[in-house]
């Protein structure tokens, strides 16, 4: 079938264009970029205000603005693991810090929305070249650990020897000002754009939103997406092909460390305050279930783990007597996910579309799933 | 002088005291064998030369081109023109025929990789089309992810990639022809056989001495981590050398 193909392919009655066809477009840059715009556009209307959707999912506004911070940290988070394989529980110590750094910025220095994100941004990548050059000697569970120490020790320091600057547990509160000093980031619009964004605040986070994703499928649709790949399948022969994989690691972690600034950053604009317990271990915890559950290394799925993580916290936990359970519910619904697809979330509904063009198949795929058939080989044999 | 000499090499895992002074010399052009039974050592004088750790070189030098390159990482020395086919065809197995391919040929320049949609546009020794008419059957399969492939094409494609190296003036091949089928081993030693011929240089660690004599112009016997005799093929052939090796 040729690429310069303009014309979509009709296979059958039943579908518009190719199944090929398809899977070509849909890892398209271009297609990327418009799902992520159109997904920013319709996410709040469709969560909290569209009729009969709204009414089943309960949702609201608010949250839909932190659900897309959070996702934006859970990319950051899967950068990392998803496609290098390092496994951080430490990454609140960017998520906290950079949300310190932001409103210490504005308070102290020069308060303006954009520039705080970027300095929160910033302060996560310094903290990054530093926590790498001790971590990235370690490896596996030794690396994990150590990155779970590093972030505690950043809290503690933060809520104690620091309590002059932090303010301890009380926190830092950041002032709302102009965006570049003319856009009001509270300003509520009306008509469709009042339906579909409600606030410039939205909008604010929204572009963000869509500008990490576009870096992400630019990153994993260069070389580096290759290179992040062969370091996760095995460094020693990455080091063979003349990749310096410590080079590679540390960019990795550099990026990574970044995209969880801009979502701590966000975070401190959107909540109008930075405090010490994003800096705490279960804000790592909960950024490497949303990861895992959504789908590791995909774009897709840490956006919807994030959003069944909230769902359950925010939504679930308000039903009544129910509700008291939500972490419970959370808990075992994470466990059945990954029981049955190790590829979370994601995984198990690209699995099923697959299988919907191969109805046969579905059935057989399933029963192995659940009885615990051979999924992924391991091939990280050691080179020794 | 050598293009490839070490000398009185002591290599380390840990405690054990695997190679105890090594030295060999390897001129330009040449196709030298190292042949010696399991645990001699020869896998360890692999690693020395490659630069990867473990094991520790303790004492003595590996010196290229005139140039000590014992304290060298691994990824430096790759990209100074020795190339390593290592032991266990081992690739990248999730990635394509062609993505193991390319992925020797990166840029070094972060901003360059960034911008790049493509792959492959650095230098190297071979181009992709070259290895594809040396292994005609890795273009048939370039889409295919390397896990796929059976061990003899695995073996190709792991000699291919090495090939992708830029300059390679050394090519380390640590048990190319293990555990393949009889007709496979000599397609196989053909193809390092043709390598030799356009003029690199070839180190080629073999249990299977038949096949390493057929290839090789001399050789050196390892036993215990010491070098136990050289000499040509001719020598080598005649020599009872039957305590040292398993044939």
């Amino acid at each position: 079938m040729s690429t310069d193909n303009a014309q979509p392919d009709v296979e059958d009655e039943s579908s518009l264009i190719s199944v090929d066809a398809w899977d070509r477009i849909k890892h398209t840059e271009r297609f990327v970029f418009l799902i992520s715009v159109a997904f920013v556009l319709t996410f709040s209307y469709l969560f909290s205000r569209a009729p009969v959707i709204s009414d089943v999912t309960q949702g609201y506004h608010g949250l839909t603005v932190t659900i897309l911070i959070w996702s934006i940290f859970a990319l950051g988070f899967n950068l990392l693991l998803g496609q290098t394989g390092l496994l951080s529980f430490g990454h609140a110590m960017f998520f906290g810090t950079a949300s310190y750094a932001t409103a210490l910025f504005s308070i102290h220095v020069f308060n303006e929305p954009l520039t705080i994100v970027i300095v929160g941004m910033l302060s996560a990548i310094a903290l990054g070249a530093v926590a790498a050059v001790i971590l990235l000697r370690l490896h596996t569970v030794y690396f994990a650990i150590v990155a779970l120490a590093i972030g505690q020790f950043l809290y503690f320091l933060a809520s104690n020897p620091l309590e002059g600057i932090t303010q301890g547990i009380n926190g830092l509160e950041v002032d709302r000002t102009p965006l570049l000093g003319v856009v009001d980031l509270d300003h509520e619009y009306g008509g469709i754009l009042g339906a579909l964004v409600v606030d410039n605040l939205y909008l604010f986070v929204g572009v963000f939103f869509v500008a990490v994703v576009m870096f992400i499928t630019r990153i994993r649709k260069s070389p580096y997406g290759l290179i992040f790949k062969a370091i996760r399948e095995n460094e020693t022969r990455a080091s063979f092909v003349g990749l310096d994989v410590w080079r590679y690691k540390f960019a990795a972690f550099l990026l990574s460390a970044g995209i969880a600034g801009i979502a701590g950053a966000l975070l401190a604009v959107n909540t109008q305050f930075a405090g010490v317990e994003r800096l705490y271990w279960s804000i790592s915890g909960d950024v490497v279930v949303m990861a895992v559950l959504g789908g590791l290394g995909t774009l897709a799925g840490p956006v919807i783990g994030t959003f069944v993580w909230f769902y359950f916290k925010g939504i679930v936990n308000g039903f009544p007597t129910l509700g008291d359970y939500w972490l419970l519910m959370l808990a075992v619904s994470f466990t059945a996910v990954v029981w049955a697809y190790p590829e979370g979330i994601w995984g198990m509904i690209t699995d099923l579309t697959a299988a919907l063009r191969e109805p046969k198949t579905l059935a057989a795929k399933v029963k192995s799933r659940v009885t615990g058939g051979s999924s992924t080989e391991g091939s990280n044999g050691g080179d020794r | 002088m050598s293009l490839l000499e070490l000398d009185g090499v002591h290599a380390h895992y840990g405690p054990s005291h695997i190679l105890r002074g090594v030295s060999m010399a390897i001129d330009e052009g040449e196709v030298v064998t190292l042949l010696g039974r399991n645990g001699a050592g020869k896998t360890t004088t692999v690693r020395s030369i490659a630069g990867t750790e473990p094991p520790e070189v303790r004492s003595g030098s590996v010196r290229f081109d005139g140039t000590d390159i014992t304290d060298w990482p691994a990824d430096d020395i790759a990209m100074g023109g020795i190339g390593v086919v290592p032991e266990g065809r081992r690739l990248f197995t999730e990635l394509t025929v062609e993505e193991n391919l390319e992925l020797s040929t990166i840029t070094r320049n972060w901003w360059n990789t960034v911008r790049r949609r493509g792959l492959g546009g650095g230098e190297s020794t071979m181009a992709i089309d070259e290895l594809y008419d040396l292994f005609p059957r890795l273009e048939e399969r370039r889409a295919q992810q390397a896990g796929t492939l059976s061990g003899g094409e695995q073996q190709m494609l792991s000699i291919a990639r090495t090939l992708r190296l830029p300059d390679l003036d050394l090519l380390l091949l640590d048990e190319p022809t293990e555990g393949l089928a009889p007709q496979i081993v000599t397609a196989v030693g053909d193809a390092i056989e043709e390598i030799a011929d356009r003029g690199l240089t070839v180190l080629l660690i073999e249990q299977n001495v038949h096949e390493a004599l057929r290839i090789a112009d001399r050789g050196y016997v390892l036993d215990q981590g010491d070098i136990v005799y050289q000499g040509t093929t001719e020598e080598l052939e005649n020599e009872d050398l039957d305590e040292y090796l398993v044939v």
